[in-house]
């Protein structure tokens, strides 16, 4: 069986706000689907299999595609869930590579969304907690010190940002430029959530702390969002498009499980801004890529960033610069739209969160930047090559893939 | 749904169909899993519709997940509903059930929870 | 698909009631036994797949905790939230690939941690089926029966038949929860009702246990002893039980045709030497005989009063006891496609069935057998 060449031909988003009180779980993916096959110029009996994944306990339903999958065109067809947490969307759009690749499908429909006003997120990410909260008991930790460090991702993430701070040179300044950049970046981008166009570091500044170093505008907002992405072979993307996407590569690494928010770190060994797994993911993603200089060779990066620190610490974990640097790029201009080397061109997860569906969508956002498909928000440089970045976990789950305008030789 | 259960209200079934193939769906669906379109279009069904296949329970679920006994078996049932392409599932207040047999919606209007609106099905006259 | 990716080791644990370990722990020792018999050491593994779901995990991301044990640890890393056959699925399209040469494969659930139907009803319509409280799986399957029943003129006793057959097959497995050498249709038909027709011992055994298999590419498969060989696979979805007609699993008859057409089987009742099918209600079997093309449609009650798929029948179903013996919701598929890879290699023991070279394993996921996948392995 011959190993496909797989390309993206077309992307779909659904209108992203807080609540979608008018549509419900599938309705709201039918959006993104039905946008899907418009831009890709196909019907659903040209897809041969569909890939899917949400956060299921954030909706409180479980498997929503078995009632849902017929809103997405799956009706008699095959059809894998994979779910992975925060790194969901993008081992869906793994999922949907792999699935082309392997010659066992030609044409893939992924699918990935959340609907985060039917559940409670908070509540379903502190779950992650509660087998580590089980232990600790055990070993007599009180619970009153656990709590004052739960309140789900928050918890989490303030301590990965102080050591990054620590490590890096980075200071809250610089958080308060990567919020203005994102938000400013998503109110050219019609699908984003949070548009804050011409909002200042100082507008940042002055919004409430949470938990030192975070702000209230240094975090995502909880949205309400699907993405649906169509995978096909090489072969038949050239004769779908003029301009498709082509996925060089795809690679997730898993570090250790981690303890969340415990004994001020957010794994029990582990610098919680380590981020090894993601060094290995991006490593292993440019190596089967064939990219030999990933900071010369990639002109855009999408790297999954829900808080501000994230989009500088896994730009350096993704390879694009030497460790500590990234705020220092950060001032000189390169991660703007018409840098360099343009990081978030769509806002980012910390303008967008539809969970489940946010690390797709850094997929997305590198094929529509590829494809010229991006309208406002368009990067200024021609895209040759870009990468996209999906986090999760207990902070250790790393997934990458890089895209192109030229297949993997 | 609320076309759905506000026509409950008003004693009458309401059904999305498929602009593009006819469908019909009760409970209704917003989009046509067959065309991949929107249901838009509302109709109204009559009442009556057929069984399609029923149980006796002689247990419920309980909160902690076993099967706990009931103390009177009960009829639930899959009905067909004349014009309809899809099922509803509901309580069968009848002696006996039988694949084929003609039932009717019994609605209650003014119950407190729209869930309660389509309170049982029963034996068609 | 001729010798392109092999299974070249595998593990269970027994199937208990409430094991005396974690769900770490049960996955550690099923991964550790698995490289061990395959001779490899956790390094050489370039791909890890995982099987589990948050509800009954009782936990969200719950791959998250099994990085470690499944020996995923700095691994390419994945979850597939159904049953473990697609995770042997999605193993083998990442095989086929060409990005990885070798990958584990784990799946597991604890049942004494779950509230036994309570998650299940978390996959029904939202709206209206999950909140009126009637349908549950065992509810709906007996729905399910029912139609069958009417469609197909099988009869109470034939269904008892079945888990009888299954539970007296499992009396020779030794890692079985449930088995009952001496069972008959009279006995399953004595047990309690629950939904009519399904009584209690028609039910799989929902149980405590993780399974892991080991994929290898051609290339890396030439070393290991007894490969057995992918031949072919299929998998299809179909609609939410109120819109669709359950007196058949059409979705598995799709997903049996695709594989047969990969693996070139033309004659499955011919052609296939054993199948293992995850039933998870006893009337489940009766309706894949009647999906995988054994018999026509129709006729899967006579086909099992033929005594066809007897351990000593012409194509035996389920020799290990099936579901009715132990069902590990999301390794349930992966514990069939173990017995069968164990037919194929004779490593059965007392169960074992005489020239095993083509054999059919079955793992279904979603309420009323929603979602099929098939695969058909072979020997040398």
């Amino acid at each position: 069986m011959a190993k496909n060449e797989v390309a993206v031909v077309g992307v779909g988003l659904s209108k992203h706000v807080s609540k979608r009180r008018d549509v419900n779980i599938a309705e709201l993916v039918w959006e993104a689907v039905s946008a899907c096959y418009e831009d890709a110029g196909l019907k659903p009996k040209d897809i041969d299999a569909f890939v899917t994944g949400n956060m299921p306990a954030f909706e409180g339903v479980n498997l929503p595609e078995e009632w849902g999958a017929g809103h997405w065109g799956a009706y008699g067809k095959p059809l894998l869930r994979i779910t992975t947490g925060g790194t969901t969307g993008g081992s869906v759009a793994h999922g949907g590579y792999y699935a082309v690749a392997s010659g066992l499908c030609d044409t893939v429909m992924a699918v990935a969304f959340e609907k985060q006003s039917d559940g409670n997120s908070t509540a379903g990410l502190n779950t992650v907690a509660i087998a580590d909260a089980a232990a600790q008991f055990a070993l007599g930790v009180d619970p009153g010190f656990l709590a004052a460090f739960g309140g789900g991702a928050v918890g989490v993430a303030v301590y990965q940002a102080s050591s990054y701070m620590k490590s890096s040179g980075c200071t809250t300044h610089h958080l308060d430029k990567v919020a203005a950049l994102c938000r400013n970046n998503a109110a050219l981008n019609p699908y984003s959530h949070l548009k804050q166009p011409g909002l200042t570091p100082e507008d940042v500044a002055k919004t409430v702390l949470m938990q030192y170093p975070i702000r209230f505008g240094h975090v995502c907002p909880a949205t309400d969002g699907a993405c649906a992405m169509i995978f096909t072979t090489g072969e038949k993307a050239r004769k779908l498009t003029d301009k498709p996407a082509y996925v060089l590569s795809v690679a997730s690494c898993s570090d250790e499980a981690a303890m969340v928010g415990i004994a001020g770190s957010g794994t029990t060994n582990v610098d919680p801004c380590a981020q090894e797994s993601c060094k290995i993911a991006a490593a292993k993603a440019y190596e089967l890529a064939g990219i030999k200089d990933p900071r010369r060779e990639i002109d855009l990066a999408e790297p999954y960033a829900p808080f501000a620190h994230q989009l500088l610490m896994f730009y350096e974990r993704l390879l694009l610069c030497d460790e500590g640097e990234a705020p220092s790029v950060l001032d000189s201009g390169s991660m703007n739209l018409d840098g360099e080397l343009p990081v978030c061109p769509s806002g980012g997860v910390i303008s967008t969160n539809a969970i489940g569906a946010s690390a797709m969508e850094r997929v997305a956002e590198c094929a529509l930047q590829i494809m010229g498909k991006c309208g406002e928000r368009q990067v200024k440089k021609e895209v040759h090559k870009a990468v996209a970045h999906g986090w999760g976990g207990a902070v250790n789950l790393n997934v990458v893939a890089v895209l192109s305008d030229t297949p993997r030789r | 749904m609320e076309r759905f259960f506000d026509g409950m209200r008003e004693g009458k079934l309401m059904a999305s169909r498929c602009p593009g193939c006819g469908r019909v769906f009760l409970p209704p669906r917003m989009v046509c899993e067959r065309c991949l379109t929107r249901a838009e279009d509302w109709v109204e069904l009559p009442l009556t519709g057929s069984v399609e296949t029923f149980t006796e329970a002689h247990v419920r679920l309980a909160p902690d997940g076993t099967l706990e006994d009931l103390e009177d078996p009960e009829l639930i049932a899959m009905v067909r509903h004349d014009g309809a392409d899809t099922c509803v599932a509901a309580r069968l207040d009848a002696p006996q059930a039988a694949v084929g047999m003609r039932v009717e919606a019994v609605l209650d209007p003014g119950a407190e929870n729209v869930l309660d609106l389509l309170s049982c099905y029963r034996a068609a006259e | 698909m001729d010798k392109e990716v092999a299974i070249i080791a595998y593990a269970q644990t027994p199937y208990e009631a409430d094991a005396n370990a974690s769900r770490e722990m049960q996955v550690l020792q099923v991964a550790k036994a698995a490289l061990e018999a395959a001779g490899l050491k956790r390094d050489e593994l370039d791909t890890v797949i995982t099987a589990n779901n948050d509800y009954l995990d009782g936990r969200t991301i719950s791959n998250m905790r099994l990085v470690e044990p499944s020996g995923a640890w700095r691994k390419n890393e994945s979850k597939v939230e159904m049953d473990g056959a697609y995770a042997v699925l999605y193993a083998l399209m990442r095989i086929l690939s060409g990005d990885h040469g070798i990958a584990m494969v784990v799946g597991e659930s604890q049942a004494s941690v779950y509230a036994g139907y309570v998650p299940g009803t978390m996959m029904l319509d939202p709206t209206f089926d999950r909140q009126r409280g009637l349908l549950n799986e065992v509810s709906a399957a007996a729905l399910q029966a029912r139609a069958y029943m009417h469609a197909s003129g099988v009869t109470e006793e034939q269904i008892a038949g079945v888990a009888a057959k299954n539970l007296g097959n499992a009396a020779k497995n030794p890692l079985a929860l449930r088995s009952d050498a001496g069972a008959d249709a009279a006995k399953v038909l004595a047990s309690r009702m629950l939904y009519s027709p399904i009584r209690e011992l028609m039910t799989s055994a929902l149980c405590d246990g993780a399974c892991a298999i080991i994929l290898a590419s051609g290339k890396a498969a030439t070393k290991a002893e007894k490969p057995v060989w992918i031949k072919g696979v299929g998998f299809s979805h179909d609609s939410y039980l109120t819109e669709r007609s359950l007196s058949r699993l059409t979705s598995l008859k799709d997903a049996a045709s695709r594989c047969y057409s990969m693996a070139g089987i033309e004659n499955p009742a011919s052609q296939i030497d054993l199948a293992e099918v995850h039933e998870c209600f006893a009337h489940e079997e009766l309706m894949a005989y009647e999906a995988l093309g054994f018999c026509p449609e129709g006729e899967g009650g006579a086909f099992f009063d033929s005594g066809a798929t007897r351990i000593d029948g012409s194509l035996p179903v389920n020799a290990s006891g099936g579901a009715m013996c132990a069902n590990v919701v999301c390794a349930a598929g992966m514990a069939r496609i173990i017995e069968a890879s164990m037919q194929i290699r004779g490593e059965a023991g007392e169960r074992q069935v005489e020239g095993v070279k083509t054999a059919l394993a079955h793992g279904q996921t979603g309420i009323c057998a929603q979602e099929n996948i098939v695969f058909v392995l072979g020997g040398e």
